[in-house]
């Protein structure tokens, strides 16, 4: 028994279903009309189309495999120096990374890694000659490590630090080496969740688009989602654009589908909690020592070194100009809604899909179970196509680079739908099961349910839920920039730009502003929302 | 006072009838094997699981029951875990029984207090959950029962998570808070010394039904095969 939805939660309900489902099925009508208009022939057949298809699978596996091995070293490494003086840097660096838009860290990377970049200055001053290697698959595989990396990590020692202190105490006990932990402990704990990081990390690095964009350097580096992109902007070839989509889309359900058969299901952003404190019985080998402390610099130097370069070229003397350049502003602007925008309407898709699930779980499972679907479809439409149904599907009706900034808004919203919905529905069906008889005892329901139980109990989840979305969507390229308009400009657009055209002062300044934009975006809105610790 | 009229549920693969009646004030223990039914029979009564068969009945006092919403019903239940919100004050989980939107007036405020007091917690009130001990939320939360003044008071094995000491000075309690406010107290208990202690009444439920009614000092003398096996007692 459970305290039923009013009137007034059902409309409420209606409301976020619409706003997920009408642009799903805009974009599903405006490619059925495409499909009799494609020369199907002449796609299957085409030889670029499918050196695109491989090249994604190709450098989708590298990276997965590049990001999974160097995060289990990592982890493993955390997970025994617990006192390494780094690991507090380390981490928050991971945290961050979580939430640095792309455009920065591929910013950050051409600093270090570009023909007159960091790397290549300490190159010739050994007397080596200036290398061009970043712009193609090193360069994508730099930039999908670097997000990935901390991503799989942070998973990974959660689970490693989950191992309680009896089974330590007991292997000290049985006197096993470092070898023997592994085989016998470490990894049965971290095997399980592999299979849905791997397919996680993979879709992830699958459907990256301004990755790409920015560091393949051309035709033979280029992945469908930026092919998609190419045939609507460059080609004016939607039918084109529609075959690559529905390609991506049948792709992305495999990848998901596979993890999700695999494996049991992991938690995107988890917090760390070391419960067991230096308990193993392999911390005093010195060769451990050493490997160890070379894993965790060099993860540190990964992450920190890009970021400390984007703001390093921040520090240069086009900050007056670019301060009081007026695009600029326009752009922190346009970015600063986009992002509070898309989070706010996430958080309304996202509390609507929960409370008719929760609503319909006693009554109807199927319907309950229909409604989480919802939420994970999305997963499979990768944001460049279901923009680019949007684009086809508006753009017979409207201006379409009149309403462009809804869209943007719109598009990132459902985009952080899957993550607003993994972090809010643990927490949220939680409450009913702790207290969901004692609500209906008390006759605890309505508004004053809302008030005094749900709000204290979801504040924290929300508030990092919202935060995620926000950061997320401040650093959106792939959307923006295919609903852009010179008019209208964010962030990370005006970056784009100028890194394109070779103002590398300009471009430093902006990703400082830009970087500074998403990091206030995520504290301010974790405080604010999540009020104080506990 | 209170009547269960052929009143069945069916649980997964488990059937449950009840046929009982139990007489006002009355301290009630009702006794089981695991799985036997007993907290069903509190569920009914309180409205967390309903009955399917259009002939049931249950009524308190001269009222039906089985049709209203748990927060109406005249009875309020303490649960064996989970009866505090774990981010509200003492006294806010107290107050959540007279006014569920938090709002108290004077007089209702001093009810609280009073509560607190009767209940042993004098001047804990702005205390969180995790910062009382295990007796001290439950006495919280039969501070609770106490202000949402129901003549029902539902217990589902409140104190099993006790000390032996504390359980004791709980069912004193218990049974004092009784007597005061003419409760009537249904008790579920795995406890033959509650039985003997704290309730005037066994009700024995084997297999989804009641199995015997009666004092608790003849339960616990009883010589059907059922209560001797429960028990413990061989044959």
């Amino acid at each position: 028994m459970n305290s039923g939805l009013s009137k007034r939660w059902l409309w409420f309900s209606s409301i976020s279903f619409s706003l997920v489902l009408m642009p799903l099925l805009l974009a599903i009508v405006s490619f059925a009309s495409y499909i009799w208009q494609a020369q199907w022939l002449s796609y299957i057949f085409d030889t670029y189309t499918w050196r695109v298809v491989w090249f994604s699978w190709w450098q989708a596996s590298l990276s997965t495999l590049i990001s999974l091995s160097a995060a289990v070293l990592v982890a493993r490494a955390l997970a025994r120096r617990q006192s390494f003086v780094g690991r507090w840097l380390l981490l928050r660096c991971f945290s961050v990374a979580l939430v640095v838009p792309t455009i920065i860290a591929v910013f950050g990377i051409i600093l270090l890694h570009g023909k007159y970049g960091y790397v290549n200055q300490l190159w010739s001053w050994f007397g080596g000659q200036p290398q061009s290697y970043v712009y193609g698959i090193t360069g994508i595989l730099l930039a999908h490590v670097f997000f990935n990396l901390p991503l799989a990590t942070r998973i990974l020692l959660q689970r490693l630090e989950a191992i309680n202190g009896e089974t330590w105490r007991l292997s000290s006990q049985l006197g096993m080496n470092s070898k023997d932990l592994w085989r016998h402990i470490e990894w049965p704990h971290i095997k399980g969740v592999l299979p849905q990081l791997a397919a996680l990390v993979f879709a992830l690095c699958f459907t990256s688009f301004a990755i790409v964009m920015t560091l393949g350097g051309g035709p033979k580096a280029t992945t469908i989602e930026v092919a998609i992109f190419q045939a609507i902007r460059f080609d004016f070839d939607i039918a084109k654009a529609v075959y690559l989509s529905l390609l991506q889309m049948v792709f992305c359900g495999v990848i998901l589908w596979a993890g999700l058969r695999l494996g049991r299901s992991i938690d995107i952003f988890v917090s760390i909690q070391t419960s067991t404190k230096n308990l193993r019985p392999d911390l005093k080998p010195f060769w451990g020592i050493v490997s160890d402390t070379l894993v965790l610099v060099l993860a540190t130097l990964l992450v920190l070194v890009p970021l400390l370069a984007v703001v390093i070229a921040g520090i240069n003397t086009a900050w007056f100009d670019v301060l009081f350049d007026l695009r600029l502003w326009n752009a922190f602007n346009n970015t600063l809604w986009v992002a509070l925008g898309s989070a706010s309407v996430s958080l309304l898709m996202a509390s609507g899909l929960l409370l008719a699930q929760r609503h319909w779980r006693d009554r109807n499972a199927s319907a309950a179970l229909a409604v989480e679907w919802m939420g994970s479809v999305i997963l499979v439409v990768p944001p460049l196509v279901l923009a680019t149904g949007l684009f086809i599907g508006l753009n017979r009706h409207v201006n379409i680079f009149a309403i462009n900034l809804y869209i943007v808004v719109l598009v990132n919203a459902l985009m952080g739908l899957p993550y607003m919905l993994r972090v809010l529905s643990v927490a949220y069906l939680k409450i009913d099961k702790d207290y969901g008889r004692l609500c209906s005892s008390l006759g605890v329901q309505g508004w004053h349910r809302l008030q005094q139980v749900e709000w204290p109990i979801l504040r924290k989840p929300i508030s990092l839920a919202l935060a995620l979305v926000a950061a997320m969507s401040a650093g959106d390229l792939g959307v923006v920039a295919l609903f852009g308009s010179p008019d209208i400009q964010t962030l990370p657009l005006l970056m784009y730009q100028r890194l394109g055209s070779y103002q590398s002062d300009a471009a430093g300044v902006t990703a400082v502003v830009l970087l500074g934009l998403c990091l206030t975006i995520f504290v301010v809105l974790e405080r604010l929302v999540g009020g104080k610790g506990d | 006072m209170i009547n269960f009229k052929q009143v069945s549920c069916c649980l997964g693969q488990q059937q449950f009838l009840y046929d009982l009646q139990i007489a006002q004030g009355q301290v009630v223990a009702i006794m089981g094997a695991s799985g036997s039914g007993k907290s069903t029979l509190l569920n009914l009564l309180a409205g967390f699981i309903t009955t399917d068969d259009d002939a049931a009945r249950i009524i308190i006092g001269d009222q039906r029951v089985d049709l209203l919403e748990p927060a109406v019903r005249p009875v309020t239940t303490l649960f064996q875990e989970h009866n505090l919100f774990a981010h509200m004050s003492a006294f806010n989980n107290l107050a959540l029984g007279i006014r569920t939107s938090l709002k108290l007036s004077e007089i209702e405020k001093t009810q609280v207090d009073k509560a607190l007091e009767q209940v042993g917690l004098k001047g804990l009130g702005s205390r969180l959950p995790k910062e009382l001990s295990g007796g001290q939320r439950q006495r919280v939360a039969l501070g609770r029962a106490l202000v949402r003044r129901k003549p029902v008071l539902l217990l589902d094995e409140p104190f099993s998570a006790l000390d032996p000491a504390l359980r004791q000075e709980m069912s004193a309690l218990v049974k004092r808070l009784a007597m005061q406010n003419q409760l009537t107290v249904l008790l579920v208990t795995h406890e033959p010394k509650d039985a003997l202690e704290l309730a005037n009444t066994v009700v024995f439920i084997e297999a989804g039904k009641v199995h015997w009614t009666g004092p608790s000092a003849a339960f616990l003398q009883h010589k059907d095969t059922h209560i001797k096996a429960y028990l413990g007692q061989s044959c």
